[in-house]
């Protein structure tokens, strides 16, 4: 199937749910593009010493008004 | 009594829906003569006459979901990515949709922003158009704000290669300017995104997003370019838009068409990170992340 044919079988992105685009680097950094909420609240799991997902973990009792 | 109604009625002040309305639709008309960007390719998009963009008169777009890895004070953001771009930046994280203006879905500014609104009740702090460059489809996107209520925060994140023509439509419609500085001298960003007078352009968009909105200036640090891209950017940041909201993205990925070139093939690495926070520090900017 050639990439053509296959891409149009894959759902558009803006039909798909949410996306998160991850980069994991050999040094054990990740990298996060479009970090949806779901996705930072299992990388805080993940990695709970890491500021830059537990500083995005919406609480529902901290959101702002 | 007639007559002070009637002038009662044209003194009131006009929402910012309605002036979205009208000029939306000054914007589609526009679109005859392309001179949204700084490209000033003056191609009658309504004919399907192609600019650098590519784009068409249709708009279209490629993600729209709240997200939270954009600024802490402005997460999370009910994020609208419209496909099309009038930059060629090789590293594009989103190349295959910013590069072409067809992919995705056609952008129902109605539809999206009920969305927008949906993303609100459920706790979304603000409402981001971005691309891809949403300057290259200002018609919808000022359909989409005459479709948000007023109290919604709404954020333009753009390259800032707009031209005068479009920033004019622009005035009073988003709260923040989230904008890009991309490129520290034009060589680079010449050879990099394929663009000419850059410097010139986005400073004249940055100053002037301070002067009519809260704006806040992203860097996007790229593996080789501290010193020629950052530290220039550092530095007229500091002269010109003295604390004006810096953040400084670190997270270079190789992305797109980046490996085509050689300093672009990596990540940044800590050392090189911790380098370009303290020039920045140096200079004395006012850092957010």
């Amino acid at each position: 199937m050639s990439a053509e044919n296959l891409a149009e079988k894959l759902p558009a992105k803006a039909d798909a749910g949410e996306t998160t685009d991850l980069l994991l680097l050999p040094d054990g950094r990740i990298l996060v593009h479009g970090l949806t909420e779901s996705f930072a609240r299992l990388l805080g799991e993940l990695a709970p010493d890491d500021e830059q997902f537990s500083s995005r973990i919406i609480h529902p009792e901290k959101s702002p008004q | 009594m007639l007559c002070v109604e009637a002038i009662a009625e044209t003194s009131r002040l006009k929402t910012r829906a309605e002036i979205a309305r009208e000029r939306a639709e000054i914007a589609h008309a526009m679109l005859a003569d392309c001179r949204f960007c700084a490209h000033d390719c003056r191609v009658n998009r309504l004919a399907g006459e192609q600019g650098l963009c590519h784009a068409g008169a249709e708009a279209r777009f490629f993600s729209a979901q709240t997200e939270v890895s954009d600024e802490l004070e402005l997460i999370p953001t009910f994020a609208v990515a419209l496909s099309g771009c009038d930059l060629r930046c090789a590293f594009c994280i989103t190349g295959e949709s910013s590069w072409n203006a067809r992919a995705g879905q056609t952008f129902n500014a109605s539809a999206i922003a009920a969305k927008a609104c949906d993303a609100l009740r459920q706790g979304a702090r603000t409402i981001m158009l971005f691309g891809g460059e949403p300057t290259i489809h200002l018609p919808a996107a000022l359909e989409f704000v005459a479709a948000m209520p007023p109290d919604a925060r709404l954020i333009w994140k753009t390259n800032a290669h707009g031209s005068s023509q479009a920033r004019a439509l622009l005035v009073g419609m988003f709260d923040v300017w989230l904008a890009d500085f991309k490129f520290g001298n034009d060589a680079c960003a010449s050879r990099l995104a394929k663009i000419s007078h850059y410097g010139d352009v986005v400073k004249e968009n940055l100053l002037w997003a301070h002067e009519h909105s809260e704006l806040i200036v992203r860097h996007l640090l790229m593996p080789g370019h501290i010193d020629c891209c950052w530290r220039p950017i550092a530095q007229w940041t500091a002269e010109n838009l003295p604390r004006v909201k810096v953040n400084l993205r670190a997270g270079f990925w190789p992305a797109w068409h980046a490996a085509g070139h050689a300093e672009l093939r990596g990540t940044n690495s800590r050392a090189d990170i911790d380098r370009a926070i303290k020039i920045g520090h140096e200079f004395g900017l006012n850092f957010i992340n």
